[in-house]
């Protein structure tokens, strides 16, 4: 550590230069700041690659409901329903360019009979083997009498004018099983149709649907978006009520209480570690150290964005409240140089040793960040890298000449009066060790306990309101917006149909049909259309001639003339009218063809629909149940899947940080014992963390891994420090620079538990949590087991 | 000459409709039995059929076929189950839900309330003539109109109901319904507008 020493004296007379230097790094990493594309999605801490997780959450953004904005509207009470057609037209007429495109509240206007001519020009696509078997059991004698019949019956009602050119042409009413079809591609499973309107099935709420050109994490398009809707909806009469919900709202009202949350937190934070300054420093000339963080930051911005041209906010953000704890370094030199400002070179060499190693330990820490499958993470584990280099260089090579040479013994807490206490009083170091088991045993038994949440929206802001739209808006409607999908893909067109009508079948053997949404029974593969056509020509040779026979023996009894079915059999021999992409278009599913059939680049994909209900989800990822090129994305999966990710990132992370740390504290301390009490700071911290968010009945998150690093990187140094204080003839004031270093974090980070902010609150708690434990385990427990020790 | 012929005919049926609200304005129940005359391409011969209505207003409403088969519904409001002897069920249904049963039922219920409003938004109308009156609408809708050419009503010459109408579609088919028995602000049985068992 002689390096240190001699650069400082070298460097003794230079601080223009060096402010110069630093001065310099500020304007280019500003420079780089500003050219920076900045990513505000959580997409970064997704993981990247070929990884599961990655694939399903791309593919979930591409669900019909992701990115559509839906309104619903309802009313309090019944006396109001009268109202609700006439006010739901009136608010989509009301939502205005060019944040609500092609506003929706009922299905496209079909007209009635084109669409039943239709369906009968395609019967032999749309009737399956199943339904053609149906028909044959009501092809004998006593069908037929029946069907002639019911017929009868219908053409004497009222509505007879209506359906007579029908029963002519499909006296069988195949037309129902036609129209069965239709349903799979109903994504509203609880909707019903008035006239123009989307209608619940309590009859109390409307619902619109808009495209919107905001993306979603847009928080200034996603308030405009907000406000023009609050603008829209203010002529709701009394007893109507509108909520829109999309993940545009979200959005606002993470980025609102983020900034609500920063205005607190830099009050109370700044308030607290300005009032911690004065109180246990109080010194001017220690300004210097308060600003090694902000240099540190600006080193770190100007690496990361030599390596990226896009830099995740969260990097930035997380990282910046990374780099604070780099105020540490600075603390243990100024305290060091200011006990002894004559021995200066001295005092500098022996405090660098602890301050390079406990930098060492804590760019290991973070450094395992480097091997993350989470964009996010690698980015941050650079910025936290760059960050604390910069910020050991700074300390060691800048600091010292910002700190004045008049510089006196420091007042404050006597340090030897602490230590004669614990000689004094073997009873207190009794209790101090005794507290520390104690406090230790308790966290250990209460860690089977801690279980892991990869829920993403868990790391979000659900404001109440907005969870209670959504709830109303489920209970009305089903679970539009959470389903699961099975997407199928392929190069081709004929391929991609060949599979989904493949997992429609596989739907049909786990009785999940009737509830998915699936374009396979209308939109035909050409081998299924001709093998459809091939059993409706074979059905009907079997059986043309009896049925015919039979309409007309039995159909003279009820008075049926001899040419009343002629245009059933007529149209037996014509080519069927094909069902596709453009039939459906005209029968107004073009949007929600669109919307499930997509195509790219790389060919196609087309979605299924369903429940997202555990069982079947289970039941359908079992090994060979689903073709081969399909896969199933459902958001409970999902959760799973980045859970078990965040698991086995942090059993990574702790195994690398921990054996790189260890294997640094072994270089520095080469003895066993001093190696691991240096590490008890870091353990005691990890331990209590996870057992205080166990007892607390917290779930450990995607933040609580990174900000964990925290704890073993702030807690090794803290070791280091009273390890190598209690090795040091001279004192480095190490129990005083860790108790500050210590106070400031829990300041600094312990405000974040006010937070309304999940992520925030998560990082507040696990270094308030971790750091509680760590930072007394370094100044009292070290110096306790120290003394047992001699 | 023929705009004042058009004035005075439209003069004569504002006069007639609005003798006809009036009329209908007094009556609280209907209730008739009615025979139906169809004469179908796709049947050899005249379809007879006979049932029963019943009116509560302002919009309850029983249409009851007893013969030759039995079948009908009866409708409440926006709701109506109806049902069918052959195949011995019965089925909800809603007339904003169902476009079809919608049209069949309010067009039932605006004759039997003479709802002329909703009737000039849907038809053409003229009157043939005055006694008796006879009025002859022509859809408007284009739904309806794809199917029917026009209707022709006949009201009684003393009591003002509808004792006859006649449905001819462009087909050539046509339907007559003759009302009989019609006893207007009679009691209705409790648990007249209870659809039938089976």
């Amino acid at each position: 550590m002689h390096f240190f020493s001699n650069c400082y004296n070298r460097l003794q007379g230079r601080r223009g230069w060096l402010l110069l230097v630093l001065l310099a790094l500020l304007v280019l990493s500003g420079w780089n700041l500003s050219r920076l594309d900045i990513e505000d999605t959580i997409v970064a801490m997704l993981p990247d690659g070929e990884s599961q997780v990655a694939r399903d959450f791309e593919l979930l953004q591409q669900s019909p409901f992701a990115r559509k904005v839906v309104i619903h509207l309802r009313a309090d009470s019944t006396a109001a329903v009268p109202l609700l057609n006439a006010t739901t037209a009136q608010l989509r007429e009301a939502l205005p360019e060019p944040w609500f495109v092609d506003p929706l509240s009922g299905p496209v206007q079909i007209h009635p009979q084109r669409l039943l001519n239709d369906l009968l020009e395609s019967l032999p696509l749309l009737l399956d083997e199943g339904d053609l078997a149906q028909l044959e059991q009501r092809l004998d004698d006593e069908g037929v009498e029946l069907t002639l019949a019911e017929n009868l019956s219908e053409l004497l009602q009222p509505q007879g004018i209506f359906v007579r050119e029908r029963i002519r042409r499909d006296p069988f009413s195949l037309y129902l099983a036609a129209l069965d079809k239709l349903r799979s591609v109903n994504p509203l499973p609880e909707v019903r149709i008035e006239g123009r309107f989307f209608v619940s099935h309590d009859g109390l709420s409307r619902m619109i649907l808009a495209d919107t050109p905001v993306v979603i994490t847009d928080a200034d398009g996603a308030k405009q978006l907000l406000d023009a809707f609050e603008q829209a909806r203010q002529s709701l009469p009394a007893g109507i009520s509108a909520e829109l919900i999309s993940g545009h709202a979200y959005t606002l009202a993470n980025a609102e209480v983020i900034q609500s949350d920063m205005r607190t937190l830099l009050l109370v934070s700044g308030g607290g570690l300005l009032l911690l300054f004065v109180l246990l420093i109080g010194k001017l000339r220690a300004v210097p150290v308060l600003l090694l963080p902000f240099f540190s930051v600006a080193a770190a911005l100007l690496v990361v964005s030599l390596f990226a041209n896009q830099v995740s906010g969260i990097t930035i953000g997380f990282g910046a409240v990374v780099l604070g704890i780099t105020i540490d370094f600075a603390l243990h030199v100024y305290f060091a140089l200011a006990r002894r400002g004559s021995e200066r070179p001295e005092m500098l060499r022996l405090v660098a040793r602890p301050v390079v190693f406990g930098g060492l330990t804590t760019l290991a820490a973070f450094s395992v960040l480097a091997f993350s499958d989470l964009p996010g993470q690698r980015q941050l584990g650079l910025f936290a890298g760059a960050g604390i280099v910069a910020a050991v260089l700074l300390a060691l090579l800048v600091l010292p000449h910002f700190i004045p040479r008049t510089a006196a013994v420091v007042p404050g807490v006597r340090l030897n009066g602490k230590r004669s206490l614990l000689v004094r009083f073997p009873a207190v170091r009794y209790g101090v060790i005794g507290l520390w088991a104690a406090l230790c045993g308790t966290s250990l038994l209460m860690l089977p306990q801690l279980s892991f949440n990869g829920e993403l929206r868990q790391l979000g802001y659900l404001p109440d309101q907005l969870q209670q739209a959504e709830k109303s808006l489920n209970q009305a409607w089903g679970d539009v917006r959470g389903r699961a999908m099975i997407v199928v893909s392929a190069s081709d067109l004929e391929q991609l149909l060949r599979h989904n009508e493949q997992v429609w079948q596989v739907l049909g053997d786990q009785q999940l049909q009737s509830e998915a949404v699936s374009l396979a029974p209308l939109l035909l593969s050409e081998r299924t259309r001709q093998q459809r056509i091939a059993n409706w020509q074979q059905f009907w040779q079997q059986h043309q001639a009896p049925t015919a026979e039979r309409l007309a023996d039995l159909g003279t009894g009820y008075g049926f003339s001899s040419r009343a079915f002629a245009p059933f059999f007529d149209h037996l021999e014509q080519i069927p009218a094909p069902t596709d992409l453009t039939a459906l278009e005209s029968w107004g599913l073009g949007e929600l063809v669109h919307a499930l059939l997509q195509e790219d680049e790389n060919g196609y994909r087309l979605i299924t629909l369903l429940p997202d209900r555990p069982e079947q989800i289970a039941a359908l990822l079992q090994p060979d149940v689903l073709p081969a090129g399909t896969v199933l994305v459902s958001q409970g999966v999902f959760a799973d899947q980045l859970a078990q990710e965040i698991v086995a990132d942090f059993y990574q992370f702790m195994s690398f940080a921990g054996l790189a740390v260890v294997l640094l504290l072994g270089m520095l301390f080469r003895r066993v014992t001093d190696v691991v009490v240096a590490l008890l700071p870091a353990l005691t911290g990890l331990l209590v963390l996870l057992g205080g968010m166990a007892w607390l009945g917290l779930e450990l998150n995607l933040f609580n891994v990174i900000a964990s690093l925290l704890i073993i990187g702030l807690g090794v140094d803290y070791g280091i420090f009273m390890v190598c204080h209690g090795q040091s003839k001279e004192d480095l004031a190490s129990v005083r620079a860790v108790l500050v270093s210590g106070l400031s974090t829990l300041i600094g980070f312990g405000a974040l538990t006010l937070a309304q902010h999940p992520a925030l609150f998560s990082i507040g708690l696990t270094l308030l949590l971790g750091i509680s434990a760590a930072m007394p385990t370094a100044i009292l427990v070290l110096p306790a087991l120290r003394r047992q020790q001699q | 000459m023929v705009t004042m012929s058009v004035a005075a005919d439209n003069n004569e049926l504002e006069v007639v409709l609005e003798q006809l609200k009036a009329a209908a304005a007094e009556v609280e129940t209907l209730q008739s039995t009615f025979v139906q005359e169809k004469n179908l391409e796709m049947f050899e011969q005249q379809l007879l059929s006979s049932g029963r209505m019943l009116y509560v207003q302002p919009d309850q409403l029983r249409w009851e076929l007893l013969s030759p088969v039995a079948s009908g519904f009866v409708l409440q409001g926006d709701q109506g189950v109806r049902w069918n002897g052959v195949s011995q069920q019965r089925q909800r249904f809603s007339i904003s839900v169902d476009p079809l049963m919608g049209v069949v039922a309010q067009q039932l219920l605006a004759w039997a309330r003479v709802d002329l409003d909703w009737l000039r938004a849907r038809y053409h109308i003229k009157i043939l003539t005055t006694e008796p009156v006879v009025l002859e609408l022509t859809p408007i809708d284009p739904g309806e109109a794809e199917f029917i050419a026009h209707i022709q009503v006949t009201f009684d010459l003393v009591q003002d109901y509808v004792s006859d109408v006649l449905v001819l579609e462009h087909s050539g088919d046509s339907t007559r319904l003759r009302f009989g028995d019609v006893r207007s602000n009679d009691s209705i049985a409790p648990g007249a507008f209870e659809p039938p068992e089976f």
